[in-house]
């Protein structure tokens, strides 16, 4: 027996009729998301994954462009990391930089916010003072200061002046990684210091006049309520400069050339002698590999440690 | 708990003045609202008291200390913000404990006065949770408790309602005003809803313009408005105000001739305002001629814009009105609540 609508259409013509186009609302949405992403994805497939597997792969090569040598040498170049009498030098000079750079931008940065957070007349153009090496073209500041530094140049001649007689400052190993660090500071602090005042600036006035109120003295205000708000700037420059000062090169490159000795020679300035200077490019990606993993679990502790570090992740 | 005087308080940003020399005694134990309309300076009274504010000229003394130059910590005042001001990161107990800290307090002392201001607002299961996460109300409490943990000579608060939707606004006010009456401490209030200066205040200041317009308890100010700007600020709906000339037999306005108390027929003839709030109409079936425009029942009482001659005015009754725009009804003014103001100066006549 058929069963009949009441506006006398059979059952089964309804279920036809009622079938869902395939074009429904949610696919469309899909649909545009994806065209959405896809040129992103597009690029980090083409510029991030892709060579990341390249080097991946070049790694496990004996690969001589001189020689025109691309031998598969399986995991010979990671054991020959793990034998490399030069490693732990570089790793060391790596981390002095990292730990120098960091902890002196941070603070430089946090301070000049601090005095530069300030409704006085000019103060946009000390800010612009303060930002503009950003700006700057990075081998230029470089030469500028490698003129600087010499043992004749700018600096030891002020100190000159001053009956203070300066050190050769790239051809001593403390001071050499020193100027390395300043130079680097100086050139990227104001990325830092701009990024500290909008925190600074994006804490409410009313925290401080309830503090106020409530008795806090400046030094606690600051300890206890600008520095908890600007967690997320801290933790934010703080991944930044530190994934930064892992992958400097042209400094090193400019003012020491990874000396006296190997005293400034940090991983990615290895890499380069490495593959570019001794044509040893499968041992090259052996170290971008290292690199790779340092960078990544470094960030993803840095990451994990947010949950104590900023206030609104507790 | 102490007074608070305030005398020829001035205060000038450059050369633009916004307090005028005000002048208030604050009794011991007294709340006191600050009420008026946005930029009238209610706030940054507040804030002098406080001392947030820099003072251009005047007095301001806590108890007989003047603290003009003191900084808002040696005034021995507590503050709740208009957005509550916690600090976000830090817990119920720990926001309630932070004044206590800078004060030498021991741990142990800081956590018991923190339990006593947490069950007299109810927050004891709340302790350890962050400001986001609480609701709004919540978080008004924590002020609060912030507030009272300390046992200041004074509090003050600055428009704390206004962030609250309408129904839990009244359920605070009823809290503030217990907390008042429980603690009995010395309370400024500043607020822009004259509901909230009428049900929880012991002396309302009203403020136009950095200037005082009048001080005086809530039903005085409602009764007995100094001026027309007091009589059209204080009451909801406005009182009405109807321009025209008194006569020997009436008050003749624009098409319509309203009826004086016994006492105004001895004002020299002159144009005035007619002033009279909507409440005060009776609808009778012998009154003055009104042309309905809008009817807006409100459950308990009726709303209606009508014109009376040429001016439009409101009334609001008990009765359930069930005219039509257009339609005219009979309404008779109050005598005894009818006030009268001066056309030019809007001072009160009567």
């Amino acid at each position: 027996m058929s069963t009949v609508a009441a506006n006398g259409t059979p059952a089964k013509e309804r279920k036809v009729a009622r079938k869902r186009p395939f074009w429904t609302m949610e696919r469309r949405d899909s649909l545009a998301g994806y065209l959405f992403i896809a040129p992103q994805l597009a690029g980090i497939i083409t510029f991030v994954l892709i060579p990341l597997g390249l080097v991946f792969w070049y790694s496990m090569h004996e690969w001589n462009v001189l020689g025109a040598r691309f031998n598969y040498v399986g995991s010979r170049n990671y054991e020959q990391l793990l034998s490399d009498p030069a490693l732990l030098e570089v790793l060391g000079a790596t981390g002095i930089f990292s730990a120098g750079l960091v902890v002196f931008n941070l603070s430089l940065a946090l301070l000049l916010a601090v005095l530069l957070d300030q409704k006085l007349k000019g103060i946009t153009v000390y800010r612009t003072l303060f930002f503009s090496p950003v700006v700057v073209s990075l081998v230029a500041w470089t030469i500028v200061w490698r003129f600087l530094l010499q043992n004749n140049g700018g600096i030891n001649s002020i100190l000159l002046l001053t009956g203070v007689e300066g050190p050769n400052w790239l051809r001593n190993p403390t001071t050499a990684m020193i100027s390395v660090i300043v130079v680097q500071v100086f050139k990227n602090v104001g990325l830092n210091m701009v990024l500290f005042l909008a925190a600074l600036q994006g804490v409410p006035r009313e925290l401080y006049e309830a503090a106020r109120v409530d008795g806090a003295p400046r030094f606690k205000q600051f300890r206890r309520i600008t520095l908890p708000m600007i967690s997320p700037t801290i933790l934010l420059t703080s991944i930044i400069t530190i994934v930064g000062s892992l992958q400097v090169f042209a400094q090193i490159a400019v003012l020491t050339q990874g000396g006296p000795g190997m005293s400034t020679t940090v991983l990615v300035y290895y890499l380069y002698q490495q593959a570019f200077q001794f044509h040893r490019f499968g041992y090259g990606s052996t170290l971008s590999i290292l690199l790779f993993v340092i960078v990544a679990v470094l960030t993803f502790v840095q990451w994990q440690m947010r949950r104590r570090l900023v206030f609104y992740e507790r | 708990m102490a007074s608070v005087t305030l005398s020829k308080l001035r205060k000038s940003y450059g050369r633009m003045d916004v307090i005028h020399g005000v002048d208030v005694e604050i009794a011991d134990g007294e709340f006191v609202v600050l009420v008026g309309p946005s930029g009238c300076g209610k706030s940054t009274l507040l804030r002098m008291i406080a001392g947030l504010e820099s003072i251009t000229g005047g007095e301001v003394l806590i108890g007989d200390r003047v603290v003009n130059d003191l900084e808002p910590k040696d005034r021995d005042i507590a503050m709740v913000f208009q957005n509550y001001a916690l600090y976000p990161h830090m817990t119920v107990a720990a926001n309630m404990g932070f004044s206590l800290e800078h004060r030498g307090t021991p741990k142990a002392e800081i956590a018991k006065r923190v339990k006593w201001a947490a069950e007299i607002l109810g927050l004891d299961e709340m302790l350890e949770r962050y400001p986001r996460q609480l609701s709004g109300g919540q978080r008004q409490r924590v002020a609060m408790g912030r507030a009272i943990v300390r046992d200041p000579q004074v509090f003050l608060f600055d428009e704390p309602l206004s962030n609250l939707d309408a129904k839990l606004r009244v359920v605070m006010r009823g809290e503030i005003k217990s907390l008042h009456q429980r603690l009995k401490t010395t309370t400024v209030y500043v607020t822009h809803d004259q509901v909230e200066a009428m049900t929880m205040a012991d002396k309302i200041v009203v403020l136009n313009g950095g200037r005082v317009e009048q001080i005086g308890a809530p039903l005085e100010l409602y009764d007995r408005p100094a001026n027309k700007f007091v009589a059209g600020f204080i009451g909801s709906p406005a009182m009405n105000f109807i321009p025209g000339q008194i006569t020997a037999s009436g008050f003749a306005a624009d098409g319509a001739l309203l009826p004086l108390p016994e006492a105004a027929h001895d004002l020299p003839p002159r144009p005035m305002l007619y002033g009279i709030r909507p409440e005060h109409f009776a609808l009778t079936s012998e009154g003055l001629a009104a042309t309905v425009e809008l009817v807006e029942p409100m459950g308990s009482e009726t709303q209606v814009t009508m014109r009376l001659g040429g001016t439009p005015v409101i009334g609001a009754f008990r009765e359930r009105v069930r005219a039509e725009p257009g339609e005219t009804i009979r309404v008779r003014p109050e005598i005894a609540s009818v006030h009268l103001f001066d056309s030019d100066s809007g001072k009160r006549a009567n």
